[in-house]
């Protein structure tokens, strides 16, 4: 659509007036590099300030904007001489960025003194009624973030989450981030030979290698919200309304709705998961349908059994 | 798009500068860009001028145009409209420039609004596109906010049932988003996780009620999900060599471990207020953790896995 564009465009002219009339004098490259104008841009927008103002529209009654020799000259447009206040979302985007790299202590001292001003003038409650706090950056992301920007290969032993399985593996790491509540470095696997996503609080050594490897250009970025692959397992499981919380935290298609508690159908990379989620999940959960999550299912629980029997006797 | 743009400004300036409700008939026969066109084309393109104006962040509202209050019109205070200037300096808004790009809230990358509206960004670094995502659309957490910052009555459904609180905080911890109050009329104080609540609706009076002095959003959300609950507990749990170093990256300072044996095992020793969520924790240990105390929370972790409770 273009309201979006148009609104964009709207925004971009009722901040930079204000600005120029607070900085008289400033030049077309101030305005241009601070604002993001071309420009050409700069100067269609002020050609269409030019000819608006107020009801009468004579001489008199709309505003001046134009450029004289190299200079951006705003007048009789008072009732723009401050921007429109943020809007909710982009008050809440802006603090909760800054104030997330705070928390990973990857703060400059400029921002530190951005985020208290943009604080105390937007939340009335003191600074103490928004909290971001990213989760805390396992030992391991300095390493990983310096092997990124080196271009170094880096040997790590990873126990996947899903599997359980600990391999060791050769990877190329392109970027190192947090999404979801966890930290992760995205790069190519030689074991896989393919990309691969670890989490990062899962790879219990990592070394350093000296060889150094080229990162591909333009590979998208990454995205970590499950999306079902072909390889997945699935399972339809019933839940009690104590448990119907799994249905909005993992991705699950709806079955059923019904008196007996909503059904869903479960999809996931191993029976492992979805088997420690119906062993977690006890007697709110039952399986409907689904052969290899029982299997896996009834070996979790053989397993914990054992360790327990075997400590008892 | 030109001509939409000269419309938007020549009501903008209207509404700040007449100093009183006008009707959309007024404005109809005094803005230039309206008025050739028929009461139906004028009612469809003010009321899109009237949502684009609100999504700018302008302050639009009714109010009665007279004493006796037959008619209403619209108005836009200009001390509502102006942004209250925090006064960031130039490398204040260079650095909050880069976290904006550094940091995703939901998945559409945010435009640069918001720093235009604070006098804009001069020297823009490119930094690492992606370096933490904090889940969650802006715009769905961002009526939260706006009933946090306002302190609006916030209604929604959570596990079936309707709730109103009075939000005292929102956080991000742990990967997902959380708004913290207590339903209306009561006192204590809860956490609802945002993805589990639906129906959302922000109340449309402000200021309905007053936040606590020395209330503190950011202590009032535990770390560990097992510590958000009313059982007291202190629980013992062994974990093998393959668990251990899982176990000791996940705990708090609240826990106490203890090496034992020469295998790398550990023991550790911590409070327990939730032993439901506690215990599904320990199940992502598979076999390597065992509670080993006190009897009821070990008796309670084998009638879960035996699947017999």
């Amino acid at each position: 659509m273009t309201s979006n564009r148009t609104a964009a465009r709207l925004t971009r002219i009722l901040s930079m007036l204000p600005w120029v009339i607070a900085n008289p004098g400033v030049s077309v490259d101030d305005v241009a590099e601070r604002f993001g104008y071309s420009a050409k841009e700069l100067t269609e927008d002020l050609n269409l300030v030019f000819i608006c103002g107020l009801p009468g529209y004579g001489p008199g009654d709309l505003m001046e904007a134009y450029i004289d020799e190299d200079e951006v000259i705003v007048d009789m447009a008072d009732y723009f001489s401050s921007s429109p206040r943020l809007t909710p979302a982009e008050a809440l985007t802006l603090l909760a960025s800054g104030m997330a790299l705070l928390s990973a202590g990857l703060a400059s001292e400029a921002l530190e003194r951005g985020v208290a001003k943009l604080q105390r003038a937007l939340l009335p409650d003191g600074d103490d009624s928004l909290v971001v706090d990213l989760p805390n950056e396992p030992d391991l992301v300095p390493l990983l973030r310096g092997a990124v920007e080196a271009g170094q290969t880096v040997s790590i032993e990873y126990s996947g989450l899903a599997s359980g399985v600990t391999t060791e593996r050769i990877i190329e790491p392109w970027s190192v981030f947090s999404a979801l509540g966890n930290w992760y470095v995205r790069g190519h696997c030689r074991l896989a030979e393919g990309e691969r996503v670890f989490r990062v609080d899962r790879i219990r050594e990592a070394g350093l290698n000296s060889e150094l490897f080229t990162k591909p250009a333009g590979s998208p970025e990454p995205v970590i919200d499950y999306s079902p692959g072909v390889d997945d397992v699935h399972a339809v499981i019933r839940l009690a309304p104590e448990a119907r919380w799994v249905a909005e935290y993992y991705p699950v298609d709806l079955v059923e709705d019904g008196p007996q508690g909503l059904t869903v159908r479960f999809s996931a990379s191993a029976p492992l998961v979805a088997a420690r989620l119906l062993v977690r999940l006890g007697p709110s959960a039952e399986l409907v349908e689904g052969d290899e999550v029982a299997t896996a299912a009834a070996d979790l629980r053989a397993r914990i059994m054992t360790r327990y029997v075997s400590s008892a006797d | 798009m030109k001509t939409v743009i000269q419309r938007i400004l020549n009501l903008l300036a209207f509404l700040l500068t007449v100093g009183r409700p006008v009707s959309a008939d007024e404005i109809r026969h005094t803005v230039a860009g309206y008025g050739q066109d028929s009461d139906e084309t004028f009612r469809r393109m003010f009321e899109r001028d009237k949502d684009l104006l609100r999504s700018l962040g302008v302050p639009l509202s009714m109010a009665a145009t007279d004493h006796w209050e037959v008619e209403f019109g619209y108005v836009v205070p200009p001390e509502s409209y102006r942004l209250d200037d925090p006064g960031l300096t130039d490398d204040e808004l260079a650095a909050l420039g880069l976290a904006a790009h550094a940091v995703r809230v939901g998945s559409a990358a945010p435009g640069p609004g918001a720093l235009f509206k604070l006098g804009g960004a001069p020297a823009q670094v490119a930094g690492e596109p992606l370096a933490a995502d904090l889940g969650a659309g802006a715009e769905a957490i961002s009526s939260i906010f706006a009933a946090v910052q306002e302190h609006r009555l916030l209604t929604f459904d959570y596990r079936d049932k309707k709730r109103r609180i009075h939000p005292y905080g929102l956080v991000h911890r742990r990967g997902h988003w959380y708004v913290l109050g207590p339903e209306r009329g009561a006192t204590e104080v809860r956490a609802y996780r945002l993805d589990r609540a639906t129906m959302v609706d922000v109340g449309s009076e402000p200021h309905t009620f007053e936040r606590p002095k020395g209330f503190k959003v950011a202590t009032a959300l535990s770390d560990v999900p097992w510590d958000a609950g009313s059982d007291d507990l202190e629980a013992t749990v062994v974990f093998d060599p393959e668990g251990a170093w899982w176990a000791e990256r996940q705990l708090t300072s609240a826990a106490i471990i203890k090496p034992i044996g020469e295998d790398g095992s550990i023991e550790v020793t911590l409070p327990v207020a939730n032993s439901d969520a506690f215990i599904g924790w320990l199940i992502g240990f598979d076999e390597h953790a065992e509670v080993t105390g006190p009897p009821e929370l070990r008796a309670q972790m084998l009638a879960r896995v035996r699947g017999a409770e």
